[in-house]
C-alpha cells in the first residue's frame, strides 16, 4: 500500500521537476509562473496594463499576417456566393425601389409637416445637435472562440478609441469597444453572452435587456415583465437607459423560427463586418 | 537551405502549434456546413509530443504560446499557459507510470487529461474574469478534440518517423 504511494508521489515528483535534454525550465516554475502572471492581471497593476496593451498590439500584428492567407480563402468564398445571390435579390430590389419610390413621396410630406409642427412648438431646430463623426476602421481579426465572440479592429487609442465606444456596421449596432490598446481594439459583439445592452420593443412601452447566446440568430430578451407575450416581426431598439447608447436605434426583430418558435436576430451581420464605424454612442450617420 | 529544411522539418510542431495560437485555429468551424466540427489541435499536439517525443516541444514554447493564444482570444493572461502546462504535466505522468505504450490505452487516458485540463481554465476564467462559457460549444470541441485524437496520432507519427529516417 505504501510502496504503491511512493511509487504515485515519485512519477508526480518526477514529472513535475524533471527537465528533459533539450528543457530548459520544468514544469513545476512554469506552472508557478502561470499563477503569477494570472494573479498579476487580476491585480490590474498599471505598469501590467501598460505591458498587456504593448503585447496585444504585438501580438494582433502577427496574427494579422499569419490569419491573412485563411480571411483571404473566407472571403473569396464569400465573394463568390454574394455574386450568385446578386442576381435575384436586383430582382426583389427593383420592386421595392417601386414601393419606395411611391412612399418616399408620403416621407417628404410628413418630414415637412413635422418640422413646421416643431417650429409651432419652439422644439428646436434638430439641426443644431451635436452630429459626431464615427471614426472608420477596418476588422483585422473575427474570433468566434467558444469563450468570446469578439472582433479586433485595426484602430486604437491613437484614433481616440475608447472602452465603452459603440460600434456599428451597415447602420446596424454590432457591439462595444471591450478594450483599447494603442493601435488595435476588441469589440464585444451584440451575439456574446456577456452582452448587454438595455432595449425597448417596437409598439410597446416594454423594457428589457437584449444580451446574446452566440449566434446571430439567437439573442434573448431579460427582466420582460411577467405575462408578457412577444410577438413576431418587432423591431427592437436601443432604451438609452444605460446613459451612453442612443434610444431608438434598432438592434434586433423577432421572428418565427423552426416549429413556430418566436426568436430574436440581430439585425447586423457581425460575421460579415469587415468595415465598422467607431462612434460615442449616438447613430451611424 | 537544407539547414533551413532541416529545421523547420526538425520543428514544425513548434511552429504549428505558435501559428495556431496567433490564428485560435477552431477545427474545421471556418469551413460552412462544418461548424459542429470545431477541435482543439494545440491540446492533440501537447498530448501527443510530450507523451512521444517530450524534446520536440519545449514546455516554454507550450507557456509563450499560451500567452498569445490568451491575448488573441480575450481571456485573463496566463489561462491558456496554466491550462496547457496543466495538460503536459499529467501527459508526463501518464508516461512516467505506462510500461508498455499502445495508441488505444493513451487514447483513453486523453480524456482525463482534456478534464484536467479544461477544469483548470474554467476554475481560473470563471475566478478571475466576468466573462461566461459557451458550455455546449466547449463540450462539443472537447469531445471533437477527444475522438480526432487518433488521426493525428498516426499523422504525427508517420512524421516523426519519417524525419527521424531522414
Amino acid at each position: 500500500m505504501s510502496d504503491s504511494r511512493d511509487d504515485f508521489v515519485i512519477a508526480i515528483r518526477y514529472a513535475l521537476l524533471k527537465k528533459g535534454a533539450k528543457q530548459k525550465f520544468s514544469l513545476f516554475f512554469l506552472i508557478i509562473l502561470s499563477i503569477f502572471v494570472i494573479t498579476l492581471d487580476k491585480l490590474s497593476v498599471s505598469f501590467i496594463l501598460s505591458t498587456r496593451a504593448v503585447l496585444n498590439d504585438l501580438v494582433y500584428q502577427v496574427t494579422i499576417v499569419s490569419s491573412a492567407p485563411g480571411n483571404f480563402l473566407s472571403y473569396s468564398n464569400r465573394v463568390t456566393k454574394d455574386h450568385f445571390d446578386v442576381v435575384n435579390k436586383n430582382e426583389i430590389l427593383k420592386k421595392e425601389i417601386q414601393t419606395l419610390k411611391s412612399n418616399r413621396y408620403d416621407n417628404l410630406f410628413l418630414k415637412t409637416e413635422n418640422e413646421s409642427l416643431k417650429k409651432a412648438l419652439q422644439l428646436g431646430n434638430p439641426k443644431n445637435r451635436r452630429e459626431e463623426t464615427p471614426i472608420r476602421a477596418r476588422v483585422t481579426l473575427d474570433q468566434q472562440s467558444p469563450y468570446l465572440k469578439s472582433l479586433l479592429i485595426n484602430k486604437g487609442k491613437k484614433n481616440k478609441i475608447v472602452k465603452g465606444m459603440t460600434v456599428f456596421s451597415q447602420s446596424y449596432l454590432i457591439g462595444t469597444i471591450i478594450e483599447s490598446n494603442y493601435l488595435s481594439a476588441r469589440v464585444l459583439l451584440i451575439t456574446d453572452l456577456n452582452s448587454k445592452i438595455p432595449v425597448v420593443i417596437q409598439d410597446t412601452e416594454v423594457n428589457a435587456i437584449l444580451t446574446g447566446k452566440g449566434k446571430k440568430i439567437e439573442l434573448t430578451l431579460e427582466y420582460l415583465p411577467d405575462g408578457f407575450v412577444l410577438e413576431p416581426n418587432k423591431i427592437i431598439y436601443t432604451s438609452g437607459k444605460d446613459g451612453f447608447l442612443a434610444a431608438g436605434m434598432p438592434v434586433a426583430e423577432t421572428y418565427l423560427g423552426i416549429k413556430n418558435k418566436l426568436n430574436i436576430k440581430s439585425l447586423a451581420d457581425p460575421e460579415q463586418a469587415s468595415i465598422v464605424h467607431v462612434t460615442n454612442g449616438g447613430f451611424n450617420r | 537551405m537544407s539547414n533551413i529544411k532541416q529545421f523547420f522539418s526538425r520543428n514544425l510542431a513548434v511552429i504549428i502549434f505558435y501559428i495556431l495560437s496567433f490564428h485560435s485555429f477552431g477545427g474545421l468551424q471556418d469551413v460552412p456546413n462544418l461548424l459542429i466540427f470545431s477541435f482543439n489541435l494545440q491540446m492533440i499536439i501537447i498530448y501527443f509530443y510530450v507523451l512521444k517525443y517530450p524534446d520536440n516541444l519545449g514546455l516554454g514554447h507550450i507557456f509563450l504560446a499560451g500567452i498569445v493564444n490568451d491575448v488573441v482570444i480575450g481571456t485573463p493572461l496566463g489561462t491558456s499557459s496554466l491550462s496547457f502546462l496543466v495538460l503536459a504535466f499529467f501527459t508526463s505522468y501518464i508516461r512516467n507510470v505506462t510500461l508498455r505504450a499502445k495508441m488505444s490505452s493513451e487514447w483513453i487516458t486523453f480524456i482525463p487529461a482534456l478534464f484536467l485540463s479544461n477544469l483548470v481554465y474554467f476554475i481560473v476564467v470563471n475566478n478571475f474574469s466576468p466573462l461566461s462559457f459557451y458550455y455546449v460549444e466547449l463540450l462539443r470541441d472537447t469531445f471533437f478534440t477527444f475522438l480526432f485524437f487518433p488521426i493525428f496520432y498516426y499523422f504525427f507519427s508517420s512524421y516523426e518517423i519519417a524525419v527521424s529516417k531522414e
